[in-house]
């Protein structure tokens, strides 16, 4: 048990701690989610249900399944086996990170037969993420307008592009579409030329499916809600529509209010920031690893200096012997933060951190307590203790795969914290599991159903 | 440095291009065709929100944080789904409220009321709160805020670690005041294990500590080097998976435990939770992920292309836009469609995903955009509906056809602030909708309201608190 006379930290060890993880209840035990989706917005939305405790079973098509599991890094990794159809091809890692402790059942949408399965599923389940293009699970009557019928508590997540309605409905969609066209592209990244910044550059992508799996994040927060006014107060399902275009827009930040109000269209600042100063990325110019011969391992390093008080910068002059000139002149913020004086103040830190590494430059500002942080890639950030120790970063004994090093979770919860069992499972693993707890068929049938193609 | 002056652009009205009717959005379309955008169009559209219920009207979210967006954001899909969400913010306000860009005063807004200045990026995340202020430096305050957690559900705060529980108000505290109560604490790295955050640390921290950093932007070939967010978006994430987890805690304690629970979101921990296979293909072969631009490791066709003016994006990562593809490069430029669609190694899907295999077809794209503007290429890609849009800035976004008809991008006549274009809340829903009622307040505006109608508070003790410094 937490205890009063223990320091906050140990405190937060306790109540937080990872290794008890599985002796704790689950916030959604019993809960049912149907996950009805491909590539990741709707994979995602529905995993962090998953994660919680609700039984989420993925129904994707047979053989196959679906396309975001012949994804994978230049094609290289791939995990054995795709299904039992299949087994000498795998899974890519594309589908790695959005299906997390699901059910994998394999059904053919397009017969009735496997409306039917759609159907009972739907009769007992809380939650469904689809992100089909608009309209298709109507016209194939497996669709909220359909469901809602069978089960009017039924929470029904629409993700996608467009949306269903509106000039752009039946335009196709992905991630990076929903960052271009929302917007975050033109503000991430170095600024054109001629915008007093010394690098220069074009509009940028997150490097991650950003809009997709952030988009889920969105559509589980909607869907949570959903069922918390459902069992609170109203007692009825919902149905949600999220657009991942506009979700990008709603990130920029006040982009939108610039714009409207002084007809400033807002561009990119590349590695520094706007509003703060000091606090941007500076090239330490030794490579932290000069025996190695991976071309990204010999890059100079990257490390963020945050010293963006008054107080701080003055600190930070003391400290950093190129900054001593330029203390008096931009020891007030108003004067550092436009942008001349930030290319002044970066251009001395860069060549004060010429001949270091980014670990020298990260023990000099921690020793005199000045905050910063390497940029450090996935194989460094992967060895700190610290995402180890709190579970956002784990090795996983899973069933199928064995070993695997797979992401963690999002957030920590004291009573009912969220948890991971396996990273996934081929094309219709628990397809007798789930049709005989949700359908009541028997082997005969699932036999029949598999031999006509129909899971 | 002076202040620059405000340049004499016109600013023009909002919409600039009428916003497309629903004749024209439909015309041509067969009854059948119609029916199932226009249930969704009666069914979702936000015009209609002001006639629904809210979702979560029953709960009370306190926002004690300041410095950053991430409790800001979270607390933000809190009032958008209709709780009340009140800021509790030190005399003077949250300092996040004096940013804008290059400290240009010309660009904040002012309320008609005070006259207080506040950035946009603050002004767009203030909706539907109400903002009073409390000294929590002091013990009287501290105390008050004891008050106002006694009647309240969700209390969210980022002050550096173990500060609140030094003060006698952390969840150790609290939740002995109010079992029920559920407390988030949002972060960059966390506040316990052996990177936890020191006093005020910002959204770059999580961005470089996570690995999004080290993999966003060019490769070094290319000129390029590891390149932060434009946005704080770890302060995002960050504050939508605490969002996440204080609605979740919300859900089992009226369900089940009748109590709360601690919670704990950080900016990197969302992040690398959603950093695609990064882990899984580490741990299989010690793969680092390059940067790779604007191109993507995993799919082919599936990047943001340069063309004669700009930037198109185009994805077509299965066999059937593949080709569609190449049939729209081909009505120009035969050759290349040929030199594309006849190359075995390039038949099949997984097979294009090797680097030289990107390298061949998007050279082999980029030489047809070299001949055509964003504008022709979207249309051309868009007539065989291959998935495409352009690199659009601010003024493309305000005025896209798509959003100003779904009310994506919108005008708010705010009582305080007037005109304001901002985003609405991005998840539609059918009968309880999230929704915008107002933009924001100045800081400390509700404070005569809320110390009334909560602590009962008559106009001599506000007056008092004001004089002593609590408020």
């Amino acid at each position: 048990m937490a205890e009063a006379h223990q320091s906050f930290e140990e405190y937060c060890r306790t109540v937080f701690d990872a290794k008890k993880i599985f002796e704790k209840p689950e916030a959604f035990k019993g809960y049912v989610a149907i996950s009805t989706t491909q590539y990741i917005l709707g994979p995602s939305c529905a995993n962090y249900f998953a994660e919680l405790g609700a039984e989420t079973i993925k129904i994707e098509l047979p053989r196959r399944g679906e396309p975001m599991r012949h994804t994978t890094p230049y094609n290289e990794p791939f995990l054995y086996p795709l299904s039992k159809q299949m087994p000498d091809k795998g899974t890519g890692l594309g589908f790695f990170g959005a299906n997390h402790n699901e059910y994998f059942l394999s059904v053919d949408f397009h017969k009735p037969e496997g409306v039917e399965i759609v159907h009972r599923i739907q009769a007992k389940a809380d939650i469904q993420a689809e992100n089909y293009r608009p309209g298709t699970f109507d016209r194939w009557g497996i669709g909220y307008r359909q469901a809602s019928k069978i089960n009017p508590r039924l929470i029904y997540i629409w993700m996608g592009g467009f949306g269903g309605w509106g000039p752009g409905r039946v335009r196709a969609s992905y991630d990076i579409l929903g960052q271009a066209q929302g917007g975050t592209f033109s503000i991430t990244g170095f600024p054109g030329p001629g915008q007093g910044h010394p690098a220069v550059g074009l509009p940028s992508k997150h490097t991650i499916w950003l809009a997709d799996y952030w988009g889920g994040m969105m559509g589980c927060f909607a869907g949570l809600a959903a069922l918390w006014w459902r069992d609170n107060v109203s007692g009825t399902g919902e149905f949600i529509e999220y657009s991942q275009v506009h979700g990008a827009t709603r990130i920029i930040e006040g982009t939108l209010p610039l714009y409207g109000r002084y007809g400033v269209i807002r561009q990119r600042w590349g590695n520094w920031d706007t509003e703060l100063c000091v606090h941007g990325i500076v090239q330490a110019g030794k490579s932290s690893y000069p025996g190695s011969n991976i071309p990204l391992e010999m890059e100079p390093g990257q490390i963020l200096i945050s010293a963006p008080e008054d107080s701080d910068y003055a600190k930070l002059c003391k400290l950093v012997p190129n900054l001593a000139p330029l203390a008096g002149k931009y020891a007030r913020y108003e004067d550092r933060i436009q942008p001349a004086a930030q290319t002044e103040i970066y251009t001395a830190l860069e060549a004060w951190a010429k001949d270091k590494t980014k670990e020298e430059v990260w023990k000099l500002m921690e020793d005199n307590n000045i905050n910063s942080q390497p940029v450090w890639s996935n194989k460094e950030a992967s060895k700190q203790e610290h995402f180890h120790l709190r579970d956002e970063l784990h090795w996983l004994d899973d069933p199928t795969f064995g070993d695997v090093l797979s992401q963690g979770l999002p957030y920590h919860l004291s009573e009912t914290p969220a948890r991971h069992r396996w990273v996934f499972k081929p094309v219709g693993a628990d397809n007798e599991y789930i049709l005989q707890k949700y359908c009541g068929y028997g082997l005969d049938q699932i036999r029949e159903l598999e031999k006509n193609d129909i899971i | 440095m002076t202040e620059i002056k405000s340049s004499d652009i016109p600013v023009l009205p909002w919409p600039a291009v009428p916003i497309p009717t629903p004749d024209e959005v439909y015309k041509g379309l067969s009854e059948a065709a119609r029916n199932y955008p226009n249930w969704l169009e009666e069914n979702v559209h936000f015009r209609d929100v002001g006639k629904k219920p809210e979702k979560l009207s029953r709960l009370r979210v306190l926002d004690v944080t300041q410095k950053s967006m991430s409790g800001h954001w979270c607390t933000s899909l809190f009032g958008e789904h209709g709780a009340e969400v009140i800021m509790v913010e030190p005399p003077g306000g949250d300092p996040t409220r004096k940013l804008t860009p290059f400290n240009r005063k010309q660009l904040m807004f002012k309320d008609n009321v005070v006259g207080e200045a506040i950035g946009s990026k603050f002004l767009h995340e203030c909706r539907n709160k109400s903002s009073i202020t409390l000294n929590l430096e002091t013990a009287e305050g501290r105390e008050l805020l004891k008050k106002l957690v006694v009647d309240s559900d969700v209390l969210v705060e980022n002050y550096p670690p173990g500060q609140f529980d030094a003060w006698g108000i952390g969840y150790r505290q609290l939740s002995q005041l109010n079992p029920r109560l559920v407390y988030c604490w949002v972060g960059q790295r966390g506040q316990w294990g052996p990177l936890k955050d020191r006093p005020w640390m910002y959204d770059p921290v999580a961005q470089s500590a996570c690995g999004f950093t080290h993999g966003t932007g060019a490769p070094a070939a290319f000129g390029g080097r590891p390149t932060r967010s434009g946005m704080w978006v770890c302060d995002y994430v960050g504050g939508t998976t605490a969002a996440m987890g204080i609605m979740a805690a919300l859900n089992y304690r009226d369900r089940i435990s009748g109590r709360g629970q601690f919670v704990e979101a950080t900016g990197a921990a969302g992040i690398m939770r959603i950093i695609d296979y990064n882990w899984g293909w580490q741990g299989m072969d010690g793969s680092i992920r390059p940067r790779f631009g604007n191109w993507d490791l995993a799919i082919n066709i599936y990047a943001v292309n340069p063309c004669k003016d700009g930037q198109i994006m185009v994805g077509g990562g299965h066999d059937r836009l593949w080709y569609r593809i190449w049939k729209t490069v081909g009505k120009d430029r035969p050759e290349l469609e040929q030199h594309i669609v006849e190359d075995p190694a390039l038949k099949v899907v997984v097979d294009r995903l090797p680097f030289y295999a990107q390298v061949e077809t998007y050279t082999t794209f980029a030489d047809w955009f070299k001949d055509n503007s964003r504008l022709e290429a979207e249309l051309k890609l868009q007539a065989e509906e291959v998935a495409s849009g352009g690199v659009t800035f601010a003024d493309e976004v305000a005025e896209f056809p798509h959003f100003k008809y779904r009310g994506h991008v919108n005008v708010i006549d705010d009582v305080l602030y007037g005109k304001i274009l901002h985003s609405p809340p991005s998840q539609l829903a059918q009968k309880a909708p999230p929704r915008l009622k107002w933009i924001g307040r100045p800081t400390g505006y509700d404070n005569e309201e809320v110390y009334r109608r909560i602590f009962g508070f008559k106009k001599d003790d506000i007056d008092g608190l004001k004089r002593r410094g609590v408020i």
